[in-house]
């Protein structure tokens, strides 16, 4: 099985040593002449207005947790989708009392207007 | 012995990442070797021929997880710095929970059977992902339901903490709009005609 997986190392071992060598060359050969102004973060050209890290609608970290939820909920699925042709009826009661214990959080949030944007 | 010298390349990035998480000083690097390490492991299971595992693992963590945490790294003005100090004081209850959890790792690893010998890698013809399957939705159907039951609980707690807020979301209402008749949109007016400059 592993002998599969032998083209995925050759790809990694190749995209690591061709971003080294770029590292590299680049790190060896460009000319570096820094000076203070040089260095200093900018923004289109003036002044940065204001730091990178702000306050941010808690929205945002929602939508980021309820997709890692349902993420999960996916890869519950994977390999139930694989057996369910040769599994029983067991098997398919036992994904759909998990399905429904997650739609009844799906319905929770979609009547809380959790995923409601302004 | 190939997959020998592999495995030991992936373990040790591992063990080099997971070590350069804590000691890193910027949070945005420290996540970015968690990502290695997570992805190193990942290798390392797949070594061990848990297919799903490691792809579920880099799909799941490397995906959705560590993006998240980068979000938070980035993006939000925390200021580091008080976090690192207080190094001395907060050692014996770091040192204590960190010698706890390898006295349960060395009992677990040592207990468990089948672990002891690493050569007992499962080699068949079947797939990881069916043998997983099999045994998932049969054997270990109540944890199972226990996995979706915290899913749940995880959902409502983050819906309740972040809708304290009053919803001030805007709502289309296609029921209302189709409703609507001339006479509550315009209103005719009659006005003297003005006389002409």
């Amino acid at each position: 099985m592993l002998e599969n997986y032998l083209p995925i190392l050759f790809f990694m071992i190749i995209g690591i040593a061709i971003g080294a060598v770029m590292s590299i060359i680049g790190f060896l050969l460009g000319t570096r002449r820094p000076n203070p102004e040089k260095d200093s973060p900018y923004e289109c050209g003036f002044e940065a207005f204001e730091d990178a890290r702000m306050k941010f609608d808690v929205r945002y970290y929602l939508v980021a947790i309820l997709f890692i939820i349902f993420d999960l909920e996916i890869a519950f699925l994977f390999p139930w989708a694989v057996i369910i042709k040769s599994a029983g009826l067991f098997e398919f009661i036992a994904m759909m009392i998990f399905l429904s214990i997650l739609v009844i959080g799906f319905i929770y949030e979609w009547k809380k207007g959790a995923l409601e944007w302004e | 012995m190939t997959t020998t010298l592999i495995f030991y390349f992936f373990a040790a990035t591992l063990i080099f990442a997971a070590f350069r998480v804590i000691t890193v000083r910027n949070p945005v690097h420290a996540a970015l070797f968690l990502v290695l390490t997570f992805f190193s492991s990942a290798a390392i299971w797949l070594l061990l021929q848990a297919e799903f595992l490691a792809i579920a693992l880099v799909l799941v963590y490397v995906g959705a997880v560590m993006v998240l945490f980068l979000f938070v790294v980035m993006m939000l003005d925390i200021n580091f710095a008080p976090l690192r100090e207080g190094f001395a004081k907060h050692l014996p209850v770091g040192l204590t929970v960190g010698f706890l959890i390898l006295i349960e790792m060395v009992m677990v690893v040592t207990h468990w059977k089948g672990l002891a010998n690493p050569s007992t890698v499962v080699t068949t013809e079947m797939s990881n992902t069916k043998m997983l399957g099999q045994v998932l939705y049969t054997v270990y159907a109540y944890p199972f339901e226990i996995a979706a039951a915290i899913l749940l609980v995880a959902m409502i707690a983050a819906i309740a903490l972040t809708s304290r807020l009053h919803n001030r979301a805007k709502y289309q209402k296609p029921e209302q709009q189709v409703v609507v008749r001339r006479e509550d949109r315009i209103r005719l007016i009659s006005m003297p005609a003005e006389p002409k400059d």
